[in-house]
């Protein structure tokens, strides 16, 4: 999908550690088909919107696009972090490996159809393992590449992603994480484009139990569903 | 208008449980790490120089302690790379661990002031 803006920031706005990630991450072209998720793009929100959330990870978390060609970009993501100082960590239990520096820890996700759940994918073109999570794709609908002085990174719209932790919210065992999605949706909803909105919610296919768990986590967070369409 | 407002006592619950989620994370990630360690050798390298018959010999070991006692353990030039690169990258794991444990301790810590 088409990217619904490119935004150039003239500042700074994340740790030296994270800038030198996406740095090595926006050379190797990762940013084509892959996108930053997770608590680290609200710095980008806070700098373009102006929204006011300041609780940050230590988990960095990126999208990978599913892939339909049979030719991908190779990139070797595994060489490039371990160049840039990180260390691999695989979890024996699941073989999922992940990476870490300072406390940082790195984690590749992919878009899982419905079905069988599978806790890791071998993404080969990128030399990584991802966790295949359902309503990934949909981070992917309208992003944002944002131009910084000497790289760029794509993110989710914040329509996009606020539809995503809805969907999310009400899946989550964890009520941190569960309470987290819906402090996130709440302060998103201030930036929210109704047009964005409806686009993707007419992009998606989303099932009966999916539609009804995103009007629950609207009526906790005091947000009109039929904004969405439903 | 929405209600964009959070009771403080949910808010404050909210951080505890994320730290306490954070307190997992560290502990679980310690543990892999511990793994990884556990398959690279510990040491160090060093090179010994002789001289033998008007020629100068060197050769490597790696030295390390074993049961309380120091191991000197000869390490041929073929596997003298491949060595080091394993002792570099158990210093780059040690590194990430001592990064770990210490925030562990401080998570603990200040959970352990809020019960």
């Amino acid at each position: 999908m088409t990217s619904r803006m490119n935004i150039t920031l003239s500042k700074s706005i994340y740790p030296e550690d994270i800038e030198a990630l996406l740095k090595a991450l926006f050379k190797a072209g990762f940013f084509s088909q892959g996108l930053l998720i997770g608590s680290w793009v609200m710095p980008i929100y806070r700098e373009l919107f102006h929204i006011h959330y300041v609780l940050k990870t230590f988990d960095i978390d990126f999208a990978v696009e599913t892939i339909s060609s049979k030719n991908p970009k190779r990139v070797n993501l595994e060489k490039i972090l371990i160049d840039s100082g990180y260390v691999v960590v695989t979890d024996y239990e699941t073989g999922l490996r992940k990476f870490t520096k300072g406390g940082f820890e790195v984690e590749f996700l992919i878009h899982r159809r419905g079905g069988r759940v599978t806790p890791t994918k071998n993404i080969n073109h990128l030399h990584i393992t991802a966790t295949p999570l359902p309503f990934i794709d949909i981070l992917f609908r309208f992003p944002i590449i944002v131009s910084f002085v000497d790289y760029e990174t794509r993110v989710p719209c914040p329509e996009s992603l606020f539809i995503h932790k809805l969907i999310v919210a009400q899946r989550r065992t964890n009520n941190a994480k569960k309470e987290n999605d819906f402090d996130q949706c709440r302060i998103l909803t201030t930036i929210l484009d109704k047009q964005v909105l409806r686009k993707i919610m007419i992009s998606i296919k989303l099932g009966r139990k999916t539609q009804g768990n995103i009007i629950t986590s609207c009526t906790t967070i005091g947000f009109p569903p039929h904004l969405l369409g439903l | 208008m929405y209600d964009f407002d959070m009771k403080v006592v949910e808010k404050k619950n909210l951080v505890h449980q994320m730290l306490r989620e954070e307190l997992v994370r560290c502990r679980r990630i310690s543990v892999s790490l511990i793994k990884m360690l556990s398959g690279l050798p510990k040491g160090s390298l060093h090179a010994r120089h002789k001289r033998y018959q008007e020629k100068k010999y060197k050769y490597h070991y790696l030295k390390y302690r074993e049961g309380g006692k120091s191991v000197s353990k000869h390490i041929s030039d073929g596997d003298l790379e491949k060595l080091s690169k394993q002792l570099e990258e158990r210093k780059k794991y040690m590194k990430e661990l001592v990064s770990y444990k210490e925030r562990i301790k401080y998570l603990e810590k200040i959970l352990s002031a809020k019960k």
